[in-house]
């Protein structure tokens, strides 16, 4: 199984790299999103429900911006440590 | 069996770079697959996506070319068949079966 | 491990630091698209010389 870390960078790709971070584990690969830097900048009903199905199938999110864990239930993250964790994977997907 | 470079492009920025590698693995035997997604689907309107048919086997994100209000225009992309608008399971399959992958 | 940092823009702090941390230990090399002349069948070759690819922002 590989291993993928889709990295969001720009607040405007929030929505598409949780979208391609579904796909991949609907496929069978094991999937750690990072959310870097910005608060979601539209928790709408759409990024809500895809949120909850990434929890359910296993996939992890990070981000190393506060707001994400206090009020979304990221996992905090310091950007040295999505480095160590990235380096890990098989493949980065940046949005 | 040729190398097998899949190619996510998830931006509409760098349509020059998506052609130049396309066209450079391809002419060393490679083959290539794209997925269009996000912004990128606004890529199949530009004159020189052309440039990509017969080199690479491309696919669209059928959400995502429906939410940048392309729906009704499929028929008008180049070298992209009604089956080759998909969902982002076709991205997946792309991870899990190509040699190298590359994002634009 | 062979590691290939391709950079499509000029890099920010992020991308020094998150390349950085991908590359530490490995073999790194580094191919920048946003100058000119770039050597696009070299950079193919390139891509299945490394084990792993990274495309930066």
């Amino acid at each position: 199984m590989k291993k993928v870390a889709v990295v969001i960078k720009d607040a405007d790709q929030q929505y598409e790299g949780l979208r391609t971070s579904l796909g991949l584990l609907l496929e069978d690969t094991k999937v750690q999103m990072f959310v870097l830097h910005h608060e979601i900048a539209n928790m709408d009903e759409a990024y809500s429900d895809n949120m909850e199905f990434l929890d359910e199938m296993e996939g992890e999110r990070f981000s190393n911006n506060s707001a994400n864990v206090e009020k979304y239930g990221f996992q905090y993250i310091t950007l040295a440590d999505i480095g160590a964790k990235i380096r890990e994977a098989d493949l980065i997907i940046p949005f | 069996m040729a190398d097998t470079l899949g190619i996510l492009v998830n931006t509409d920025r760098y349509l020059d770079y998506v052609v130049k590698l396309t066209q450079a693995a391809h002419s060393k035997g490679k083959t290539v697959q794209i997925f269009f997604t996000g912004k990128g689907v606004l890529l199949t309107q530009k004159p020189d996506f052309k440039k990509l048919v017969g080199k690479a086997k491309l696919a669209i994100c059928d959400v995502s070319f429906r939410s940048n209000g392309l729906h009704g225009r499929e028929d008008e992309v180049p070298g992209v068949g009604f089956k080759d608008f998909a969902t982002q399971a076709r991205n997946a399959e792309m991870v899990a079966n190509v040699d190298r992958y590359v994002v634009f | 491990m062979k590691v290939l940092n391709i950079l499509r823009s000029e890099p920010d702090e992020t991308v020094e630091k998150l390349s950085e941390a991908v590359s530490k230990g490995n073999q790194s090399t580094v191919t920048i698209l946003y100058g000119e002349n770039v050597d696009w069948e070299g950079l193919v070759d390139d891509i299945f010389l490394h084990d792993k690819v990274i495309c930066w922002w």
